[in-house]
């Protein structure tokens, strides 16, 4: 047991020693136009399941009523890593990226009231486009190829309690600041060496606010159900400290069911309704759901889940697609002061001539000090 | 039993392939592209270029890299060049003991720098000058001089034509092969690239040497072919100029009642060389100064040009090519395949004619005979001046070498409205980040 702490804190280590900017890395093609790719606000224990599990999950960064059942200080931190193959009109490029998408941290203030900081990733910005073209400057055809790239991403910091009021009913409140950057640059190179290469750098800041509620209801000792709803205002994004644009964000709701299936199993579902369609051009309301399982001790549970959807950007009228399969464990250790969890997820997006298949690998640490 | 290694390794393993990240992938346009794009615009200045002028006198010809030697139509171009003083007394390396000398035979070098290798039977003719040369020295002051017949001439293509002799003791000697012919004259391949030394051999009716003229002599060459018959001999300003090495023996007293005869040679080079030719360049009068930018001829004129930056190649746009455009006023006149280097330099500091300038900014070569439009690459200066609102945005156009050659270009100033110089520029629009792409 020893050792298997010992690697994942490497582990940790290595995911987390690179520069920030690396650490909230893109997710989808299908985001390059639009705002990005929303972040998933799931743990690893939620994502093993397919996301079935994030309503009623504490260190799922989705809803806050399940804060309530924190009775002590913790903390929980997801890290992942992503390949990923495009296929696009027969062409594949194969893509790499490290993330850094959950921290939550909580403990009770009264017998009744948690309270909870972290942060997730609401969008991820970070993309390359690699693009070769032959243009006629000066009555020549002049070879060129461009490069645009994004690197950053949109962090959801959230503030959150919540109380249980009944004991079949928790509920909780969230305020949710929106912040981040993305490193933008774009570069031309000519095949004609007249022309000198062209290369253009910016940053832009965004910015935004938004709320969200949640309530668990037990409606048996083994039957819980959840639901909540979250509305965000408008992404600000300002380039040198002029707003450069303003988009909608969308209002979302969704719910879940959790069924404890004896001592060894719970099952879940989940689904989600969010609202995109204001944000911008080629931008679709998505629904989402997913269905997972937990078999095993708490100590070390095994893990399986699906899911399915749609994308909020994509071409044409029609929401891209994305199906998933998702797999993981679970470990305890220190009396349960600690816990390991490791994740795989197999994703397919598929939609406007494009397909991407996706492995993440999700790493999570929870601590009970 | 030996623990199984298998869940450390894993996470490890997944850590370090993480530590890479590649998010660059071709680009699916336009569907899965940003909304914006690179877009390129290619635009003709023609009123940046503000206050030129032209300018005399930089360099004289006895300051330039090269002598021009030419006898064409419409241009006679001699090269005159002074030797260095050659002692009476003989001094005898490594030993103190000195004698009076007596020169036995005289080498001249000269290489040619530049030739076209068109020219047919390119001859070159060497005369005897008056000691008397210098900066002053016109082509009409030594015309005399270069009427006469001459001490020696020698027939380039012949000497090309003829076998290398590679003896051992030739190499030895020579450093290398030589070709002669039957008068003692020799050719040799530049060391350094294929151009080619000549050594004319003079005896002493030739070279004599005189006591009151300290053993100096000048010389002058002319150039003679059936066509095109243009070259350039090296000067001492690159080092290159014209040598002598005299050949000479005395008595040395090996006891008070033996001696014996040695034979030794001296080298001299040239203290002073330079070309005079006719006509001489156009004087540079107040009309050519307002209607042309005067580029080139002896002495060297120069144009400085000043450029006046439109605002939104500063805010808007990478510039990432511009060439400037210069409209001569005529063909250039000179050898036929001949042709010069035109530079673009800008000035440190715009103080005028004397204004610093910094290291070349783009360059074209100007063929003789010629009006076609000179097309120069400044996208660097352009770039730079663009980006730094405290540069000095002026430049001065030069000839490369300077000096060098009666060669002399003038374009059309800013005066000349239909045919003034003009920039052409293409450039990147500022990309719209945080626009297309929130």
């Amino acid at each position: 047991m020893n050792r298997a702490v010992g690697a994942t804190v490497l582990a940790v280590v290595l995911l987390t020693a690179s520069p920030p900017h690396r650490l909230t890395a893109q997710d989808s093609q299908y985001g390059i136009q639009g705002l990005g790719t929303p972040g998933r606000g799931e743990s690893v224990r939620a994502r093993s399941t397919g996301g079935a599990f994030a309503p009623f999950d504490a260190f799922s960064p989705l809803l806050e009523a399940p804060l309530a059942d924190v009775r002590r200080l913790a903390a929980g931190v997801t890290l992942g890593t992503s390949w990923r193959t495009v296929d696009v009109a027969g062409t594949e490029a194969s893509l790499r990226a490290s993330r850094f998408p959950a921290l939550v941290i909580a403990g009770p203030i009264t017998r009744r009231i948690v309270i909870a900081g972290g942060f997730g990733t609401y969008l991820d910005k970070s993309f390359g486009v690699l693009t070769h073209d032959t243009i006629d400057i000066r009555g020549q055809p002049v070879g060129v190829t461009d490069e645009i790239t994004s690197d950053g991403a949109v962090a959801d910091l959230r503030f959150a309690a919540a109380a249980r009021v009944h004991s079949r009913l928790a509920v909780g409140v969230a305020l949710h600041g929106l912040t981040g950057s993305t490193r933008l640059a774009a570069v031309r190179t000519f095949d004609d060496s007249l022309y000198r290469t062209s290369t253009a750098r910016e940053e832009i800041a965004y910015g935004g606010l938004g709320g969200s509620a949640s309530a668990l209801l037990d409606v048996t000792r083994d039957l819980r159900l959840a639901g909540w709803v979250r509305s965000d205002t408008k992404l600000t994004a300002d380039v040198r400290g002029r707003t450069a644009s303003t988009t909608d964000l969308p209002v979302a709701f969704g719910g879940g069911v959790r069924w404890r299936a004896g001592t060894e199993a719970v099952v879940a579902g989940a689904v989600a309704w969010r609202r995109w369609r204001g944000a911008g051009p080629d931008s679709h309301d998505t629904f989402s759901w997913s269905l997972g399982g937990e078999v095993g001790s708490v100590e070390s549970p095994l893990r399986l889940g699906v899911r399915g959807g749609q994308l909020p950007f994509g071409p044409g009228g029609r929401a891209p697609t994305e199906f998933g399969l998702a797999a993981g464990l679970g470990k305890q250790f220190s009396g349960g002061r600690g816990r390991l969890d490791f994740g795989l997820e197999r994703l397919e997006r598929k939609g406007g001539g494009l397909s991407e298949r996706v492995w993440t690998f999700v790493l999570g640490l929870t601590v009970r000090p | 039993m030996t623990p199984c290694p298998r869940p450390i390794l894993l996470p490890l393993l997944l850590a370090i392939g993480a530590c890479t990240e590649r998010i660059t992938a071709p680009g699916a346009c336009p569907d899965f592209c940003p909304r914006d794009s690179i877009r390129l615009e290619d635009v003709i200045l023609d009123s940046i270029i503000v206050r030129d002028s032209a300018y005399a006198g930089y360099l004289q010809g006895y300051q330039g890299e090269a002598l021009a030697v030419a006898d064409l139509p419409g241009v006679d171009s001699r090269a005159i060049f002074l030797m260095n003083r050659f002692t009476e007394v003989m001094p005898d390396s490594g030993d103190t003991t000195r004698g009076p000398g007596i020169v036995d035979s005289s080498w001249v070098r000269v290489h040619i720098a530049r030739r076209d290798t068109n020219t047919a039977n390119l001859r070159l003719k060497l005369y005897r000058l008056p000691i008397t040369i210098d900066s002053t020295t016109t082509f009409d002051s030594v015309a005399a001089e270069f009427g006469a017949p001459p001490l020696d001439s020698l027939n380039v293509d012949s000497l090309l034509a003829r076998p290398d002799v590679v003896d051992s003791l030739t190499v030895a000697t020579w450093g290398d092969t030589i070709r002669t012919d039957g008068a003692g004259h020799v050719l040799q391949f530049s060391p350094a690239d294929s151009t080619l030394i000549l050594y004319f051999r003079l005896d002493t009716l030739q070279a004599p040497f005189s006591v009151a003229d300290s053993g100096k002599l000048a010389f002058g060459v002319r150039v003679a072919a059936d066509s095109l018959a243009s070259i350039a001999l090296g000067a001492n300003e690159r080092l290159d100029g014209a040598t002598m090495r005299r050949f000479y023996h005395y008595t040395k007293m090996i006891d008070s009642t033996t001696d014996s005869t040695v034979s030794t040679s001296l080298l001299r080079g040239a203290t002073f060389d330079n070309f005079v030719f006719d006509p001489p360049t156009p004087a540079l009068d107040a009309g050519a100064v307002d209607s042309t930018l005067v580029v080139g001829g002896v002495p060297a004129v120069r144009s400085l040009v000043r450029v006046r930056i439109p605002a939104f190649l500063r805010d808007t746009t990478d510039v990432v090519r511009a060439t400037l455009l210069l409209v001569p006023a005529g063909p250039v006149p000179g050898a036929a395949g001949d042709s010069f280097t035109v530079v673009v330099r800008p000035v440190v500091t715009d103080i005028g004619p004397k204004s610093p300038l910094s290291g070349s900014a783009g360059r074209a070569t100007v063929h003789i005979g010629s009006a076609d439009t000179v097309r120069i690459e400044v996208t660097d200066v352009i770039r730079a001046w663009a980006r730094d609102t405290t540069a000095a945005t002026a430049f001065v156009l030069g000839q490369i070498p300077e000096a060098a050659s009666y060669t002399q270009i003038r374009f059309y100033s800013s005066r000349a409205t239909a045919r003034r110089p003009t920039v052409h520029v293409t450039y990147v629009r500022r990309f719209p980040f945080g626009g297309g792409t929130p």
